[in-house]
């Protein structure tokens, strides 16, 4: 009886541990939750407080921007002064439509250049894929830096230096093993089996294309061009080498960094901020797809 | 019979991936490989140092010696000859008009031929101005020869076909601008070089027969620009900077991007507003962010704003001055952080996707804490996409650029990039601006290839 009752016991007290273990487990796992919830806010708010700083600099008055010290609470008061001084300011609109420009070629440029590649290297596997991937990965890290200085003074030569269509040229380049990457990502996600079902229903491989995956990777080469679009409107490096007099608003902005007032300065940052922002946030699946396929 | 048309297949070569990544490759060929290898030329080569000297003077007739740039000549005689027409644009000739004339000469013989304006004054010219009359100039001198030759060509080295006297009348039937060639002679180790030179490569000092060789039409190999970047005041201080910047930047820039990766993945609720906030960094001008963090560490920025407002700090501290250049580089720091880590992040996010569910579960049930898990089970898959992080990451941070630029102007703290703009810019030495542009270039590629060798060895090591 005794033993019995001491068996009974045990088995209550196991019970009663894993109770306690599964208590335990629990609460780890809500601690860990919290932890987990704690740190995204955290590094959320490590983004987003610099944004914040920045926009409410642009759209204050030019004496809110030089005062000190500066409120913390964003926007007051509000005012559209500051990004007025920046865009009336010597270059800038003419910096910007230099920048539209050199975008719109580079990305009309690199979709026509990068599409066929992407479409070769996520449809065929021929002798050398693996090579062509490899290189343009490593072109993709190339430094940029590098590439300026000869060009500049090949286009000196050639009398095409300061010009934005020169500037779109190396754009194009730059942003080329990215779109043939996202791209290839894009033709990569649909299935060859549906060209393959248009085929045998008797379209021609052109047909198949243009009808069956044409208008199911338009999203997606609207995605590159996005990108394309970033990459040419941030870049400064080349922009400031190859131009002199048609320079782009990130060129415009570094050549007068040294003497421009702090108005200037943060509207220029915000002006540049804010297209990027919204484009890549639009447009981040597709990077994501893209570094997915290629550390495969 | 199931393997005869793969075979098949395989024989008959395909050419339409070819065909369409041609385009792509000759874009790539000619903008990357082609700079690549001009900038290494431009680093190793000074284009026009060396003047060669000519025999006659005429270009055909082979050379006697070369002369280097900035040598001292002496001019001894000079001479007009014929150059093409497109030659005419370029810089530093030294031209003189020659007219075709038409002439009776002392015996009443008609003369066509060529001399030099100077030999005549115009008497009439056409509606245009151009010259169509003129007479002989008397010469003025003592030993002087009172003929003035006439050539069968626009050039001295030409036949001499008639002489005309003082003020005999001409008719002008054409007129061409020639260039002059000196005769010069100078030394070169100790030999004395003497022939004739086109006289766009001398500069002639006026009122003396004293010229300079200013410009030469050959290169030669040289190691001068990489000597002269190594001892530039620059050099140092910008390779130290860009390697202490990687050295910092990038480990931070790993663990966070981890870190990231894993709160992402600990499927939270609103863990996709996370990822978006996360990434929203991923395309941001690095010019732009420069400024964003300019404007906390400036002197009436949000940093001194915000020390002031908690009372910590009763006047606002300068943290981007020449004295306090550990600030520049801590502001520069964040700001390579806050603006590069997300594009770490993705890879590694995309890369924990590839991780099999199963796998992580499996670790989680068999009671292996989450240190555990991220060293013995995430770290070793994520490795292909860490290796691939890890070699941009190194090479885009040599060539940080647009931040340091605007957090600390560029002077105090210094880069290699920002020294290859330096050299560009501002002081217009594009041969200097290659080499340190080449240096970058070096670096990258020693780095990628110790990665890959680091982790290939590693591989043997544990298999």
């Amino acid at each position: 009886m005794k033993e019995n009752h001491s068996n009974k016991n045990e088995k209550a007290e196991t019970a009663a541990d894993m109770k306690a273990i599964h208590e335990k487990m629990k609460r780890m796992q809500k601690l860990r939750k919290a932890l987990a919830y704690f740190v995204a806010i955290a590094i959320s708010l490590w983004v987003l407080i610099p944004i914040i700083f920045i926009t409410s600099m642009a759209l204050t008055t030019p004496q809110m921007v030089r005062s000190y010290p500066k409120s913390i609470l964003p926007f007051i008061p509000f005012s559209l002064d500051t990004l007025r001084f920046f865009l009336g300011s010597y270059g800038i609109l003419d910096g910007i439509i230099n920048s539209i420009v050199v975008a719109a070629i580079t990305i009309v440029l690199s979709t026509i250049i990068a599409a066929p590649a992407g479409y070769a290297i996520s449809r065929y596997v021929f002798r050398g894929r693996d090579a062509f991937r490899l290189s343009i990965l490593a072109v993709r890290a190339f430094p940029i830096v590098v590439l300026s200085i000869p060009l500049a003074v090949a286009f000196l030569q050639l009398g095409i230096y300061d010009n934005v269509f020169s500037l779109a040229l190396m754009h194009t380049a730059l942003v080329l093993p990215t779109a043939i990457l996202v791209l290839g990502s894009v033709f990569a996600s649909i299935p060859y089996e549906l060209e393959e079902a248009a085929m045998v229903f008797g379209c021609s491989p052109v047909q198949a294309f243009r009808y069956v995956v044409f208008p199911l990777v338009l999203p997606g080469i609207a995605a590159a061009a996005i990108f394309s679009f970033v990459l040419s409107w941030n870049e400064v490096f080349a922009a400031s080498i190859l131009t002199i007099q048609n320079r782009t608003l990130p060129a415009q902005v570094l050549a007068t960094l040294a003497y421009s007032p702090d108005p200037y300065k943060f509207a220029g940052s915000f002006f540049m901020l804010i297209p990027a922002i919204i484009f890549i946030f639009m447009i981040r699946r597709y990077l994501f797809n893209m570094w997915g396929q290629m550390s495969k | 019979m199931s393997t005869q048309p793969k075979s098949q297949k395989r024989k008959k070569l395909n050419w339409a991936p070819y065909l369409l990544i041609v385009p792509s490759f000759v874009y790539l060929l000619v903008f990357f490989a082609w700079p690549m290898v001009q900038s290494l030329i431009l680093t190793v080569r000074e284009d026009n140092v060396l003047l060669r000297i000519h025999e006659e003077p005429t270009l055909s007739i082979g050379s006697v010696g070369l002369l280097p740039r900035g040598e001292m000549v002496t001019i001894i005689e000079q001479q007009a000859n014929i150059i093409s027409e497109d030659e005419l644009d370029e810089p530093g000739l030294i031209t003189e008009v020659w007219f075709e004339i038409r002439a009776e000469d002392e015996s009443g013989e008609l003369v066509e031929g060529w001399s030099p304006e100077r030999r005549f004054r115009v008497r009439e010219t056409d509606e245009d101005g151009r010259p169509i009359m003129a007479t002989v100039r008397p010469v003025i001198g003592v030993d002087a020869d009172p003929l003035t030759s006439i050539y069968s060509e626009p050039s001295e080295s030409s036949e001499i076909i008639a002489s005309l006297e003082a003020q005999t009348p001409v008719d002008i039937v054409d007129q061409r601008t020639l260039e002059i060639w000196f005769q010069v002679s100078g030394e070169q180790d100790g030999e004395t070089i003497s022939g004739w030179v086109q006289s766009r490569y001398i500069r002639a000092f006026p009122d003396s027969d004293e010229g300079r060789v200013n410009q030469g039409d050959t290169g030669q190999f040289t190691t001068r620009y990489i000597r002269r970047m190594i001892n530039d005041r620059f050099f140092w201080p910008a390779l130290r900077t860009t390697l202490l910047l990687m050295v910092i930047i990038i480990p931070i820039q790993f663990v966070l991007a981890i870190i990231m990766a894993l709160v992402v993945q600990t499927n939270l609720k609103g863990s996709s507003i996370f990822l978006g906030i996360f990434s929203i960094a991923l395309g941001l001008s690095d010019l732009a962010v420069g400024i964003v963090w300019y404007s906390i560490f400036t002197h009436s920025g949000y940093l001194n704003s915000i020390l002031q407002g908690l009372g910590l700090i009763s006047a606002p501290i300068t943290y981007l001055s020449a004295s306090t250049r550990h600030w520049i580089i801590i502001a520069i720091v964040l700001a390579e952080v806050w603006r590069a880590t997300s594009l770490v992040m993705v890879i590694v996010v995309s890369g924990m996707q590839a991780i099999s569910q199963d796998v992580l579960e499996a670790a989680e049930v068999y009671g292996a804490t989450l240190w555990q898990r991220v060293k013995y089970v995430i770290l070793p898959l994520l490795k292909p996409s860490l290796q691939v992080a890890l070699i941009l990451r190194t090479i885009l941070a040599l060539q940080v650029f647009a931040v340091v630029m605007a957090i600390g102007g560029g002077d105090v703290v210094t880069v290699l990039a920002r020294e290859t703009y330096r050299q560009y810019y501002d002081l217009r030495n594009f041969n200097m601006a290659a080499a340190y542009a080449t240096f970058i270039l070096i670096l990258s590629m020693i780095t990628a290839v110790f990665y890959l060798r680091a982790i290939r060895t590693q591989e043997e090591v544990s298999g």
